[in-house]
Parts: structure tokens; sequence; C-alpha cells
């Protein structure tokens, strides 16, 4: 069967294969199973020892922030959802908190809490998600089986929120659409009461597993100088010796209210960020149960407010709309024409499952950003393979990939 | 002598089932679907979360495969850019006849939410698709129901004769 | 006649404006009302030239001469303890006065303090390149040079990161439209399937509410798909989608709704 004709010239065209020094040049991705999303990887061998890594990413490219300056704030939303796919609200809340810092707005309590509760639910499923990934490509199949199995029932109670499964939209501008259903702290309280026996099954599976432990201690070493020179954050920075967490550094929210210890570790080879990632896990639900007794503490004192109240440019709740006929109009005009800002820039940054998320907003005082820039962890921590990858062998590539977590539509945007 | 008479055509005869080929290898096609793991973006978490333990894809007899030529359906899942569209084309080149395309969620069928120039608008400029799935991204059961038309759409052919192959020009 | 666009941005444009809208300014606080970055602005200004300086939501803001970003990089990082740096970038203001704002965003760990430290260059210009004082910034400016085709001096590798390298124009411009140059709209078809194919394949359709009511082939008829080239008359019976035939299927078991069991609670 004649194939349907194209121009696609073969690949390595400009690639010489035949060398003189016996270096063999090896194309990893776009399409692997183990690049976590669209990498690709030029990796220079001597032997199985790679002496040169070249990293090309922009697969996942989609013109985020071309998007951001054609669009109103509000409209945007939507669209940091796709940057981290795997914990989409913790986009949602840091573009949000970067808007509310720009206009200094102060969000009510309760929102703060149903926020906080989003964060932590979704900095789990990030985390289960890469225990999955990188465990599967490891090739220990049955934690990638549990791991999704836990974040199906955190992805149910989210559904319950927000109604979508991954793409969350969650958090507004000024605070938090919906009051949490009914049914979601039991559920919530039930899956963290059985969290713990969930993460030391991991654990009974892998830390003393032979494989695991050869595939993990001592690869993939990033020392601090390395980490703090490549703009490294989150695990990758806090398993390298410093330990750095935004949530107690420049608490946001209620953070500085709730009580979470932040693990480190100096080693900062492969099986340290595994273990960071665990005990990550266990403070998420720390911070989980404090988050529940906060909420009911509001419910108790009869704090009923979900958005902050600023006329000129959050919407006024939804019983104002249909009953009054100038927060009927404020809504009309905000819809269509968008709120704006005042002139100024902001730059905040929010600790993101993956390490520090930050927003750069450029405002002139129109409907539409100037400028915005997203400053996502992945994109650095896919740059450090530059420097991580020669030196190591073929097999630790994979588990390189696997341990920095890197989610592409974060590298790429 | 017992006399024993056997119908073999029937439930209860002997461990034999009569078919046609047309049936038998329409059978055998439509339940071993194997898709490539072709995660792209968001898509791609919802396509590994249904072959993961909720949704479990194996029912279906649908094994991802790293390897296109291992592949007969291509889920593209995800956002296909303009940098990479070369690469969706070489793939499926690579893999052997017969071939089906699943295009999953938005980015995929039209180019979605990303209305820019990074974006290709719709898999179906590159290769040409059978199946569009709805919906940002879609949920683990709307794949699961586009296989099961999928493998209809399969049944619905003549396997005895040559298939006609799908092209986009 | 058509109404006039301006060439320089056309990026969206606000539709209507209050003729006596003036937007508020996010206020801005002078340097000395904080003693860390007073001190640290005091350390930057012996050495080298401040223009403007001062603090914006929390951090503080220093604009500098583009040629001493070197030195100042080097001098926050080592004396300054500003061990990190974040995030850097460009800013188009080729519309206003034909220049480029590149700034970089600069974190201290153990003051917990930001700065961002800016400055201008003519349009054309290169940056001098600080992939030497932060690997980050090998990244960073390789982005900035592909999004806004500011090259930067001494770089290792200034190559396009996120656009393909055959890519034609720098998409972060403010000249440079959301969907797209010409180029850019046939740059799959090109290299995949060449000039020639444009006709067959046809443009891509940008608009998103286009709705083609007789392209049965795609989604627009949905309940009453048809094959492709049959006449469309309007009365179509409307097809019926389920997963199994009614016969059922060889030696597959017919899925029994009434048989299966649902479960209440998903985490019993």
């Amino acid at each position: 069967m004649a194939q349907i004709k194209n121009r696609l010239t073969p690949f390595f065209e400009n690639i010489t294969f035949d060398r003189e020094d016996n270096e063999l040049v090896l194309n990893f991705g776009p399409q692997h199973p183990s690049a976590h999303g669209q990498l690709r990887l030029m990796l220079h061998l001597q032997q199985e020892q790679i002496v040169k890594a070249h990293p090309d990413v922009g697969y996942l490219h989609r013109g985020m922030e071309k998007m951001a300056e054609n669009m109103i704030y509000n409209e945007f939303m939507p669209t940091t959802d796709r940057m981290d796919y795997i914990a989409s609200s913790s986009n949602n809340y840091g573009f949000a908190l970067a808007v509310e810092r720009l206009i200094g707005l102060e969000v009510p309590r309760r929102a703060k809490v149903i926020r906080m509760m989003l964060l932590e639910i979704n900095r789990l499923m990030s985390h289960l998600f890469w225990l999955a990934t990188t465990a599967l490509d490891i090739g220990a199949m049955t934690v990638f089986l549990y791991a999704f199995r836990e974040r199906e029932y955190l992805m149910d109670i989210i559904e319950g929120y927000c109604g979508a499964r991954l793409t969350h939209a969650a958090i507004r501008i000024g605070g938090v659409p919906l009051d949490i259903q009914d049914d979601f702290l039991h559920q919530l309280r039930s899956f963290l009461n059985k969290l713990p026996q969930n993460i030391k099954d991991y654990e009974d599976l892998l830390d003393s597993n032979r494989i695991w432990l050869m595939r993990m201690e001592e690869v993939g070493t990033v020392s601090t100088e390395m980490a703090l020179s490549w703009g490294c954050t989150g695990p990758m920075l806090r398993a390298s010796g410093v330990a750095w967490d935004l949530r107690k550094e420049e608490p946001y929210e209620l953070y500085d209210e709730v009580e979470f210890n932040v693990p480190w570790s100096d080693k900062g080879d492969n099986f340290a960020r595994y273990r960071i990632y665990m005990e990550e896990m266990r403070e998420s639900a720390k911070i989980l149960y404090q988050t529940i007794e906060m909420y009911e503490r509001c419910v108790k004192d009869g704090q009923t407010d979900l958005m902050a109240h600023a006329p000129k440019y959050i919407s006024a709740p939804k019983l104002d709309i249909m009953t009054q006929n100038y927060s009927l109009m404020q809504h009309f005009v905000l819809v269509t024409q968008g709120m704006r800002p005042p002139v100024g820039e902001v730059y905040v940054a929010t600790e993101s499952p993956k390490g520090e998320l930050g927003f750069f907003i450029n405002s002139q005082g129109g409907p539409y950003p100037y400028r915005l820039k997203l400053r996502a962890p992945s994109f650095w921590h896919t740059g450090i393979l530059t420097d991580l990858l020669p030196g190591h062998y073929i097999p630790d590539v994979v588990s390189i990939i696997g341990t920095t977590n890197i989610v592409f539509g974060e590298v790429d945007r | 002598m017992a006399q024993h008479k056997v119908n073999y055509t029937q439930d209860g005869g002997l461990p034999v089932a009569l078919t046609s080929i047309d049936k038998i290898v329409n059978w055998g096609r439509s339940n071993s679907l194997w898709a490539l793991t072709y995660g792209l973006a968001c898509c791609g978490i919802e396509m590994m979360a249904s072959g993961a333990s909720r949704f479990d894809f194996d029912r279906f007899g649908t094994i991802f495969r790293a390897s296109p030529r291992q592949a007969d359906v291509m889920i593209v899942a995800g956002t296909l850019t303009k940098k990479h569209a070369e690469f969706i084309k070489r793939l499926y080149d690579q893999m052997t006849e017969p071939r089906w395309v699943i295009s999953m969620g938005s980015c995929a069928n039209t180019g979605g939410m990303f209305n820019t120039y990074a974006t290709v608008q719709g898999c179906d400029r590159i290769i040409p698709v059978d199946l569009y799935l709805p919906g940002c991204a879609p949920r683990p059961e709307t794949l699961q129901y586009g296989v099961m038309l999928l493998q209809k759409k399969i049944r619905a052919n003549h396997a005895s004769k040559a298939q006609k192959a799908k092209r986009l020009m | 006649m058509r109404a006039y666009t301006p060439k320089d941005n056309v990026q969206a444009k606000a539709y209507y404006t209050d003729r006596f809208y003036v937007s508020p300014q996010v206020p801005r606080h002078d340097v000395s009302s904080d003693e860390v970055f007073a001190a640290d602005l005091e350390t930057i200004s012996s050495k080298f030239t401040v223009n403007e300086s001062y603090i914006e939501v929390g951090q503080m803001v220093v604009y500098i001469n583009a040629s001493d970003i070197y030195g100042v990089l080097e001098l926050v990082r080592d004396e300054l303890s500003y061990t990190q740096l974040t995030e850097m970038s460009a800013i188009d203001w080729l519309a206003k006065d034909n220049t480029f704002e590149i700034f970089y965003q600069m974190l201290s760990m153990t003051k917990r303090k930001r700065i961002r430290i800016k400055y201008s260059i003519q349009n054309g210009q290169a940056v001098d390149s600080v992939n030497k004082l932060f690997r980050s910034a090998d990244w960073s400016e390789r982005e900035m040079f592909d999004m806004f085709g500011i090259e930067a001096n001494n770089h290792p590798f200034m190559k396009r990161i996120l656009m393909p390298y055959d890519w034609q124009g720098h998409p972060l411009l403010k000249t440079y439209p959301l969907q797209g140059d010409e180029f850019a709209a046939w740059y799959e078809v090109d290299k995949i399937y060449g000039k020639e194919a444009r006709d067959i394949i046809g443009p891509e359709i940008r608009d998103t509410a286009n709705i083609d009511r007789y392209d049965s082939e795609r989604f627009a008829r949905l309940g009453f798909e048809q094959p492709k080239g049959t006449k469309i008359t309007g009365d179509e019976e409307p097809t019926v989608q389920t997963y199994q035939e009614d016969g059922g299927v060889f030696l597959i078991t017919k899925f029994d709704k009434d048989a299966s069991k649902i479960v209440d609670d998903p985490q019993r």
C-alpha cells in the first residue's frame, strides 16, 4: 500500500552518526512513555554513559502568555488550569493571588480556608500522580495502580466541588465561587483517615525494594550550589539542602496559622526527593485536618462571605445581581469589558506542588494585562537536566526525569 | 454401543463455534485494540487514568504500547502544537495497517481554547481521524465509550476485503 | 473607508473606555521605608548608577544602566545574598519609544526579600548574558530571544527554545498577532505536505463560533451524522449511537444493565 506522500526528510539528516570519537547520539522523545510529556532529549553517549545532554522543549508551547495579553483577567483563569494540569487549582490560585495583590484585595476568611483545602488536595493529587508515574517508569506497576486509586478518591471530592476532574477553575479572583458541598468534609475526612495507611503501603513496597534503591540512591545528585544557580525550587531545592518553603517563608492565605513541618534533606539524590514527596503528603494531610477545623469554626462564627467586596473589580453575589439594579449593571460591565486593575507591576510567588509558581503582571490600567510572565518551576527543573545528566547511565535518565517531576504544560506554557 | 447425537453447532455441543472469517478477524481486531501512549497534554492524564485502577482499560483488551509499530489505535490526547505536528505524521506513518485514530479532547479536535499561533487547529489537518471525543478534558468514561464506538466501527468492516487506506488528501 | 488599525500593537484593545476614566496607580513607596532594601540600594548605588528605585507591592524595583547588568547581578549575588535568579524576561515597549524593558527577578533566601532589577535597551540592541552567574539565565535568555528577538552576548547556545528552529517571527512582540501570521498559519502544512497541499487541506478555521451545518464529517450534525458526500435534505432519521450491535457481538457477553451493581460510596 502506497504511503501518503509527505515532505518530511529523514530525521537526523544533520547529525553524523559515524563519528571518530566513538560517540553515539541518541534521541529520546518527544513521544516517549517515560518523558512525562513531550520532552525531547539529545543524548551524546560514550558506551552507556552520557557525556552531553541537550533537552529540547517547546513541543507543548501553546502561547499562554500571548493569550493573556488578549484576554480579560477573569477570562484567563481557565487557561491557567492547563499549565500544571496535574494540580490545576494551584495555578488558578497563583494567578488569582497575583491579581488580588495588584488590586490590593483582601479575601474573606471562609474563602481562604476553602482555597487552602483545594490547594492541599491538589498537592496530594500531584504527589500521588508523581509517585504513580515515577514508580511505573522504574517498573513498579503495583504502586501505579495503588496511587491512582487514591488519586481518584481525591478527584471525586474535587469533582463534587467544581464539576471537573482535571481542569478545575475552582478559584476566582477575589475568592471562591461556591461553598463546599455537603459531603465534602465527610469524604475528605474518610480519605485522610485512610491516607497514612496508604502511604505506609507505598513505602513498604518501595523503601526497601532493592531495584528501587539501586535506581534511586546516589543517582541524580543535585548539589546546593547547582540547585540555587539553576533556580530550582520546591522539592528539588529542599532535597538539596535548603529548607525553603514559600508557605512558611512568605506565608499567604492562612498558612501562618496552621502547623506543619518542611521536610528537607541534604543528600540531593533521587531517593531524597522521593522521601520528601512522601513526607510532604503527610504534611498536607496534617494541614487538611487543621483546615477542616478552621472551616467548621467559620461556619460556627457565621462567616458566609465567599467573594471579596470590591464592586469596582469583583461582581456582586448572584442574589444581588438578580435583585439589585446597580449590581446587575456592574456585573455586566465586568463581564463584557473586564476589570481594570491599577497601573503597576506585581510579581507573586506561591508554592505549587512542583515548586515556586510565580506570576508577573504588568498592568497599564486596561482590561488586558500588558505583559504576563508565567514563572513555572518545571522550566528550570528541565533545564537542570543539561548539567545533571552527563556522567549518568542511560537507565538513570528515566529515574532522574521522574524525580524532577516536570510537567510539560508548565515547561512550555 | 451408545448412540450420541451431538449438535455441534449449538451451545452444549463440542467447544466449537462456527463463524465466518470476517467475524473472527473483526472480533480479534476490535477486542485487542492496542493504543499508542501518546499523551500530549492534559488529556494524556485522563488517558492514563482510564488505563489505571478505577477505569481499567484492560477489560476492553486495550493495552498501551509505547511503540507505534505495535499499536493499532493512536489516541491523540492533548494539544497538538506546530512544533510537534511533524512527529504525529511520523508516528502515524510508522503504525501498521489497519490503524485508527481517536482525537481526544477539544485541542486535538479543533485547537480548542488555544486559538493561538502555536497550535494546530485540529489534528485532522495532519492525519485522518476516525473518532472525535468532545470535552476538555474528556472523562475516562468518554474515552471508553469512544473506544466502544470504534470497536463497533471496526466490526462493520469486511475483513476479507482489502481495506481502502484512509487518506487525508 | 476601512477603519485604521495601528500596526505597532495588534493585541486586543478595550473597545470602550470612559472619557473621564483615570486608572489608579499601585502605590509606590520610597526605598527608605524599608531598612533592608535601603541598605541594599546603598550598596548598589555606591558602585553603579541607579536611575530610579521604589518599593512596589513589597518588592524593591531598581532601574540601572544596561551595561552594568553583569556587575550588578554579581554584586547582589555575592554581597547582598540574592542567590537566586527567579525569573527574567522582557517587556515590549516598541510602540511607545522603541525600547524593550528587561527585568530580573531576584530572591534572597536569608533576608526573605525579593528585588527586581530593570533596565531598558533600544530595539536591536543585545543584552549581556548573565549565564555565568546564574545558570537559570541560560534558558531564560534563550526564551527571551525566542519570544522577543533580543539576543544575549556571550551566551553559549543562542537558539530558539520554545518555537521550532525554522520559525519566523518573535511571537510575544506586540506587532505579532495572537493567531499568527501567514507563515504560522501554513507552517505545519508546508513542512509536512508542501505548499501545493495548501489548497487541498484548506485554511485554518480560526473563528471559534464557526459551524458548517452541512459538514457531516465533523460534529456539526450531532445525532444526525451522514456519510461523506450524502445530500442533506433535512429530514434524516436520527442516528442512534450504541456501543454494541442489537443482535449482540460474536464471543462477547452482552452488557446487562440490570445485572450490574452500582456503588454508592466511592470510598467504600
